[in-house]
Parts: C-alpha cells; sequence; structure tokens
C-alpha cells in the first residue's frame, strides 16, 4: 500500500533548494546576537523574541528564505518548525525576494472610497507591473495592502514597512518616485490633528519638520 | 430622552488625552504638565492601595475603547488573588487594524507617556511586574518613537526597579507585530506574544485565568489604559460626569471618508452623528447627500442616512439605532457611494485576514467574497442574496473567534439596509413572481 510514497506515480516538481543566500553571508555579527539575546531576556520564555529576530534577519537580507528562518530558530534556539510557522503567518515578513523599495497602497475602504485604487492604477501604469510583482530592474514592488491604521489621511501608501505617504495625489507619487530613482526614502510625516489646526497653529512636533494636515479626499474614479 | 444638538459648543470642551500642549511627546513637557504624577500620588501615598485604584476606574464607568466596550475596572478586577510564585502580565493592545480605526496611533505619537502612565497605574492596580506594550507591525515609525520615549522613562527612573522609592517594580516591553489583523482579538496577541502563529484561543478559560504563557493576564486597549493616568488625576466621578451617562469620557473619534475635514478629534461621547459630521467634520465633501457611514470600524452595522436622527454616539443609543460603538472609527459615505463596490472590498479584506483555523470562517469568508464580487459585477442572481444571509448564518458564532461575525454582520446588515442596490445590481428574475411550479 504504501508503495507510492518510495515511487510516486506522478513526477514531483523539482525542488529547490539550494539556498539562495550563501554559507559565508548567513551569519549574525557579535551586536546582532547581543541584540537578540537582549530580546529574548525581556521574555519568559525565548519563543517570544521570534519575531523580533525575524524582523531583524529581514532587515539584515532583504526577505527571509527558508536558511535565513533557520538561522534565527537556531540562534534564539527554537525549532525551525516554529520560527517557520511564525514567518509564513505574518504578512510583513516577505518570503520571497521583494524590489528594494516596497509600495503597500492602502485600498482597504476608507482608501477605497477616497480613491485608494486610483492610486494603485497610477503606480502600476507609472511602473509598467502589476500589484503582487517587481519591476525588471529591481527597484520596486507594488503591493495591494489591507488597512494600515491612516483612514483619514487616505489615500496613503507605505515604503518598504517603514514610512507612511499620506494624502496621496498623482504628482505626490511621480515625486516619490523620483527620489526613490536616487535611493531616497520618504521621510516621516506627522498628520496633525485638525483640532491642534485651531490651537497649535498646526504643528505638535517641533522635531518632525514633514507636517502634514487632514484634508478632504480626493473623488475617486474607480472603486476596485 | 431626546438628545440634543451641541453644534458649537464642543468647541470649548478641554481635552484631556490629547491636550493642546507643544511636545508633549518629549518627557520633559510631560513631567511640566502633570505628567507622572498620577503615578506619584499612587505609588507614595497612602490613599492608595491597588483596590482603591480599581475601585476609582469602576467608579469612572470607563468601558474599552477597542471594540467590545467592556467595563475596564470590571476587567481589571476578574484577576485571581496575588500569588507570590505565579507572575502575572498586562498587555496594552496597540494592534489597531479595524478598518477606519486611526485614533491609537495618534495618541501613542503625540503622548506616548500617557500610555505608559496608564500601563503603570493598571499594572500596579492588579500587581503585575511586566507590561506588554503589543504594537502593529506596520506602525514602525511609531514603535521607533515609543521606544526611544520608554528608555527615556526608564532612566528617569518612572518604569523599572523599585519606582519613585516605592517598592514597585515594573517593566515595560514593547512587542512588534508583523502584519496581522487577527492580533487584535486578545486571545491571538497572546499567542502572537509567545512567538506563535497568532491564531485565537478557545474562551474559556479567560486571559484572567489563564493568558500569555499560561500566567494570569489582562489586556486593555491603548485609549483606555491613557484614561487610568486622568481618571486618578481627576477623580472616577469627574470622569463619570463627562458625555453620556451610561457610557462617559472622552473618546477619540477618528472621521474618515467623504467628509471635509477627516481626522481624529477629541471630544465627549455622546455626541450627535449629526453635530459630528455636519459640525465637527464640516459637512460631506462637494456639499453631497449623505448615503450611509459605519459608526465604529468595519465590523459594526452600518446606519442609512435615514436612521441617525437624535442618535448620539454611545453604546446604549446606538444599540438601539441599529449599530455599536466599536472603536468610533467613524466612516461617512456620501450619495454617490456604490454600496456593493464597498462591500466587495469589506469581504476581501475578512477574506484575507482570517487566520484559516477554523472552517466556517476559513472557507465561509471566501464564498461571500466570491458571491458578492459576482453581484458587483453584474453577474449575480436575486438569489445570491439570500444564500449570502445563509452563509452568514452558517457562520456567525461557530468559531473560537469572532472574526466570522465580524466579517458576517457587514454583509447582512449592509443587505438588509442597502437591498434595492444589491437588487439593482443582480440580473433581473426570469420566473415569474409566484415560482414556476404555481405557473405550470
Amino acid at each position: 500500500m504504501t508503495d507510492f510514497i518510495k515511487h510516486p506515480v506522478v513526477d514531483l516538481p523539482e525542488r529547490k533548494l539550494e539556498p539562495v543566500i550563501s554559507t559565508e553571508d548567513l551569519v549574525f555579527t557579535g551586536e546582532e546576537k547581543s541584540q537578540i539575546k537582549t530580546w529574548i531576556s525581556r521574555y519568559p520564555t525565548a519563543d517570544g523574541a521570534i519575531m523580533r529576530g525575524l524582523w531583524l534577519a529581514q532587515e539584515k537580507f532583504g526577505f527571509l528564505p527558508p536558511e535565513v528562518i533557520k538561522l534565527v530558530a537556531d540562534e534564539i534556539g527554537v525549532p525551525y518548525a516554529n520560527a517557520y510557522g511564525v514567518a509564513t503567518f505574518y504578512t510583513q515578513y516577505f518570503k520571497e525576494q521583494k524590489g528594494t523599495f516596497v509600495l503597500d497602497v492602502c485600498t482597504c475602504f476608507s482608501c477605497q472610497l477616497c480613491g485608494g485604487y486610483d492610486m494603485l492604477h497610477y503606480l502600476e501604469d507609472k511602473l509598467g507591473v502589476h500589484k503582487g510583482e517587481t519591476t525588471a530592474d529591481g527597484a520596486f514592488t507594488i503591493q495591494e495592502a489591507e488597512c494600515l491604521g491612516a483612514c483619514g489621511s487616505a489615500p496613503m501608501l507605505q515604503v518598504t514597512n517603514g514610512p507612511y505617504v499620506h494624502n496621496l495625489t498623482a504628482d505626490k507619487i511621480d515625486a516619490m518616485i523620483d527620489a526613490m530613482r536616487e535611493g531616497k526614502m520618504p521621510e516621516f510625516a506627522s498628520v496633525t490633528l485638525p483640532q491642534d489646526e485651531d490651537e497649535l497653529g498646526g504643528n505638535r512636533r517641533s522635531d518632525v519638520t514633514t507636517v502634514e494636515p487632514y484634508g478632504p479626499c480626493p473623488v475617486s474614479e474607480t472603486l476596485s | 430622552m431626546e438628545a440634543k444638538s451641541k453644534a458649537g459648543e464642543w468647541r470649548n470642551f478641554e481635552r484631556v488625552l490629547l491636550p493642546a500642549v507643544k511636545d508633549l511627546h518629549k518627557i520633559e513637557v510631560y513631567e511640566l504638565n502633570e505628567g507622572y504624577s498620577a503615578l506619584r500620588e499612587v505609588l507614595t501615598t497612602d490613599k492608595w492601595d491597588p483596590t482603591s485604584v480599581t475601585n476609582e476606574v469602576k467608579k469612572s464607568g470607563l468601558k474599552g475603547r477597542g471594540g467590545a466596550g467592556f467595563p475596564t475596572g470590571l476587567k481589571w478586577s476578574f484577576m485571581p488573588p496575588v500569588d507570590p510564585d505565579v507572575p502575572r502580565f498586562l498587555c496594552c493592545n496597540g494592534d489597531e487594524s479595524e478598518p477606519g480605526t486611526f485614533k491609537d496611533r495618534q495618541l501613542m505619537e503625540y503622548n506616548p507617556h500617557l500610555v505608559f502612565e496608564g500601563m503603570l497605574i493598571a499594572a500596579y492596580a492588579m500587581s503585575i511586574k511586566t507590561a506588554f506594550l503589543y504594537i502593529r507591525g506596520e506602525f514602525a515609525d511609531w514603535i521607533t518613537l515609543m521606544e526611544s520615549e520608554l528608555e527615556r522613562a526608564y532612566e528617569k527612573g518612572y518604569v523599572g526597579k523599585d519606582i519613585m522609592g516605592s517598592g514597585f517594580s515594573c517593566d515595560i516591553v514593547i512587542h512588534k507585530g508583523a502584519g496581522a489583523y487577527i492580533c487584535g482579538e486578545e486571545s491571538s496577541l497572546m499567542n502572537s506574544l509567545e512567538g506563535k502563529r497568532a491564531y485565537p484561543r478557545i474562551k474559556p478559560p479567560f486571559p484572567a485565568q489563564k493568558g500569555v504563557w499560561g500566567y494570569p493576564t489582562t489586556i486593555n486597549n491603548v485609549e483606555s489604559l491613557a484614561c487610568a493616568p486622568i481618571i486618578i488625576r481627576k477623580g472616577g466621578e469627574w470622569y463619570a460626569g463627562i458625555g453620556a451617562d451610561k457610557h462617559p469620557g472622552p473618546v477619540l473619534y477618528g472621521i474618515s471618508g467623504h467628509v471635509n475635514r477627516p481626522g481624529v478629534y477629541e471630544y465627549p461621547t455622546g455626541m450627535l452623528i449629526t453635530d459630528l459630521i455636519y459640525d465637527v467634520a464640516g459637512g460631506i465633501r462637494g456639499n453631497k447627500k449623505l448615503k450611509a457611514l459605519i459608526p465604529g470600524g468595519s465590523s459594526t452595522p452600518i446606519l442609512r442616512a435615514d436612521m441617525i436622527e437624535g442618535v448620539t454616539m454611545d453604546a446604549d443609543t446606538l444599540r438601539e439605532a441599529g449599530s455599536m460603538m466599536g472603536t468610533s472609527g467613524m466612516l461617512i459615505m456620501d450619495e454617490d457611494t456604490d454600496i456593493v463596490s464597498w462591500l466587495r472590498r469589506i469581504t476581501h479584506f475578512y477574506h484575507h485576514e482570517s487566520c484559516g483555523q477554523c472552517t466556517p470562517c476559513r472557507e465561509g469568508t471566501g464564498w461571500i467574497e466570491n458571491i458578492v464580487t459576482r453581484i458587483d459585477e453584474g453577474e449575480g442572481n436575486l438569489r445570491d442574496l439570500d444564500l449570502l444571509l445563509d452563509l452568514c448564518s452558517q457562520m456567525e458564532g461557530r468559531t473560537v473567534c469572532a472574526l466570522a461575525d465580524a466579517a458576517a454582520w457587514p454583509v447582512r446588515y449592509t443587505i438588509d439596509r442597502f437591498r434595492a442596490d444589491f437588487e439593482a445590481k443582480c440580473r433581473p428574475s426570469l420566473v415569474p413572481a409566484g415560482g414556476i411550479l404555481e405557473n405550470a
């Protein structure tokens, strides 16, 4: 009965098992190791540090192929399966290689009603790729994101799990892409509260230079 | 009781969660504005012990601001008696992912120390020595800010060992999520903290009995905990006197969608919805008419424009009107909104965010999305609407957590309240009224 396991009836697809990242590169520096140790010490068990460890690895290697997940698991001292399970559950961990800039365009319903899909389509046309794809030069990946928690400043996008770009317009996207081609990340922008505009002159934080107010959203042309 | 419009009057409301103070996120400025004074009072004066702090919060009538609206003080009192051998934990839920909600992010950016102070007061009230602050991974910039401000608080001795020489110690650990809506559900937040896949757990046992790593745990929303220092500073009675009788306090309204002035506003509960839309948020964009709104995030039932006359933003009135307070993240839709396309996007959201643990939710959310998409594309039949409602009743209450319910409610209520919009998009029925058999 178990013959078919040894001799499969169908040809199994060839699995690429060669690691993407070479063995020499696949190490944590002493500093990173001690950082992981600090995180482990903050939780009752080492497992708590898995998510932080994966974040660290993703920032270092750009994405999380199996060998990187294994490296994290070994460093923290948990089974590979646990770390793999965590890495595959959360959307922000990249399991495959992405562009230098990952553009997560929010299209969840507040953004949808305020033109999130217009911005997504504009980006797709501009960069010549569909959502979920990376440009040929490896610079940009466009993704459709679920609610990013900035509904008042819709439409908006997030760049590589980092800064938010609020109140998107076609001009703003053009300027952003031009800056990114020169390797510049957008700056952190503080969105001021409408009440502060009345009482504090529109800026609450003196340590932030880029400040944006909430404003009425554009009229959306497409809803999907 | 008929609620009267207070248009204009709200301008006099003095904000407490986000007061008009420049650079309040810096610890020096926060200290000058009564910062950590509530914590000092609680820790160093004889007036307060853990029980009296909990009682004061109970007296204030504070209800959780994370969506369910459970009384915060009551939740705190569910913790079992202190056993020195058993650790206890506090989790502050900053995984703000409910579509339409964006208030906690602003609170964490502009008043992070109020959140820390609230966490410490809650930790003292429940004799907790470790408090976790779970923030969703997308808020990377805000996590960096919170971490550097937490470091300041450690340096100044507000957090850590022997706080202000009182003998009370408490650590705060910031945990960075990685993008999963389900982590906002308390039991899956606990699994996520433990470094597991964020599957919700079956309740009971409730977190107070068996929480993170199996130890007693209390989980509160960021905004709920931020209210604790204010309650201590100004007194529970003062807090209970603000806003609606049974759902008091200042609340952060996140208004988004087709309004002239969207944004996060701090006002008391119990404000008229019409005041919020037409006065606070400056009315509907382009002087259009209101079509519908959701009062508190995607899971709360949608309200038609004709259903909001005299309805105020508090749990009881909204329940009577046929909706819920939720997270008070309001989405306003004008008359041009295509409700079917809008519902299609919601169903896509829940399909994407279902964790896949329970079959009714994993499969049901996908089926719902397919059917709503079919209707939106003009390929649907009238009987699909009843099929959708049937699917909803197969999902509600049959899963470990409430995500299936949250996915089913928007479908159920939107079809119920906007049936004509759906029927207009369906293919016309070829079967004469009364069915085939009767006419044969």
